[in-house]
């Protein structure tokens, strides 16, 4: 059976398999132990104590606690990864037989994070060598050992990017003539009008 | 599958020395010593014999087991090995009780310092559409990057890679094609040989 919320792919067994231990919980504490979770996947921390709290009545042991856990993160980032609508979640999520209760309480918190859950996960998408800090000088060279009268201003450019294949930051500095500079510059400006059209 | 004991194994003769109760101990240690490494000063305190050979007959003790655990040999073929350094029933008794309670063990340790080639960990990927360069505009030409982290113990590496759809496409096929090799019948029955 293919489901939207997984990408038009069958559901993972062990999803399916949750099912029943996420049912095991009451509603109103499945919704928030959903509420806890998103705040996890919005990196604002999760509060395990909490989370002990509330699957403390269902009687949950450590592994029961990890696997509500690990699919409820799956629903919730995939349902957000293929921007399914919360009516189409909910009623694929009944169909793999979660109760209705638990369902409304899940989309409605998905329904609320929705575009913040997009916003962090466009944020975490693959970019190579970002770009940290650009600082940048204009030097005036008055003379030199070759020419006794040099008269020219340079730009010095310190550009911090990020190596891609190790993480860490790595600062390269240019010093660039006055017409190179130019060049650079329209070259920039034509791309940037470009990018500005697609926006 | 006997192995041989030369005799430079003669060092474990110390064993047949001694009561059980110190073979026992001496046992315990050599398989401490295998699962952290030696450790000199336990020679001096936990065993009342002189401490040159304890040294060697606790690294004797040590060979015995690598090598039983290395073979996985049966019983029987312990003993008859063990044989050859004239212990008695008993001593022999104990140390086949040594050698089967921690064969599982030290051969996991044993399976550690094999070579081994880094494993994947994760893979990152994203879908580009190059629309135009400094040379040529109004292109449109999709590109996958790829971001493979690896592991290798404890080191993690990535390797960042780039391919066109149709390239990817013909990964994918070759992979497939890799995985289907193992539902042929030439695979199948090796495996069923070897299960």
């Amino acid at each position: 059976m293919r489901f939207r919320f997984c990408g038009d792919l069958d559901c993972p067994d062990w999803v399916l398999a949750e099912m029943s231990t996420l049912a095991r919980m009451s509603s109103v504490k499945m919704k928030l132990l959903c509420v806890q979770v998103i705040k996890d996947l919005l990196d604002e921390g999760i509060d395990y104590d909490k989370v002990s709290k509330l699957t403390s009545d269902a009687k949950f042991e450590s592994g029961d606690i990890k696997a509500s856990i690990a699919v409820l993160s799956f629903i919730l980032s995939s349902a957000a990864k293929h921007d399914v609508d919360s009516d189409s979640l909910s009623s694929e999520l009944q169909q793999l037989g979660l109760p209705k209760e638990h369902t409304t309480g899940l989309c409605k918190s998905y329904e609320d994070k929705h575009s913040a859950l997009q916003e962090k996960l466009r944020e975490i998408s693959l970019r190579l060598g970002r770009l940290e800090a650009v600082n940048w000088r204009v030097d005036y060279t008055l003379s030199s050992s070759e020419l006794k009268q040099v008269n020219e201003p340079t730009v010095q450019l310190k550009l911090q990017a990020q190596d891609p294949e190790t993480d860490s930051t790595q600062t390269t500095v240019v010093s660039i003539t006055a017409d190179k500079f130019r060049v650079l510059l329209t070259e920039l400006k034509q791309a940037q009008t470009m990018m500005n059209a697609l926006q | 599958m006997l192995f041989v004991l030369s005799e430079e194994h003669k060092h474990l003769g110390f064993l047949s020395e001694v009561d059980p109760a110190v073979v026992g101990e001496s046992g315990r240690i050599a398989v401490e010593f295998l699962k952290k490494g030696s450790n000199p000063k336990i020679y001096e305190g936990a065993l009342n014999v002189w401490s040159g050979s304890v040294q060697h007959g606790l690294e004797g003790l040590m060979y015995l087991l690598t090598e039983s655990c290395k073979l996985t040999i049966s019983e029987e073929d312990f003993q008859d090995s063990v044989l050859v350094l004239g212990f008695s029933e008993e001593l022999t008794e104990l140390l086949l009780q040594l050698y089967l309670e921690n064969r599982k063990e030290i051969r996991q340790i044993l399976s550690k310092p094999a070579p081994s080639l880094p494993h994947y960990h994760s893979l990152e990927w994203r879908l580009d559409v190059q629309l135009s360069s400094r040379p040529l505009r109004h292109q449109l030409k999709p590109t996958v990057t790829l971001k493979l982290h690896l592991e290798d113990g404890a080191r993690r590496s990535a390797h960042v890679l780039q391919t066109d759809p149709a390239t990817l496409q013909h990964l994918i096929d070759e992979l497939e094609r890799a995985l289907a090799e193992l539902k042929s019948s030439h695979c199948r029955r090796i495996l069923h040989n070897i299960q």
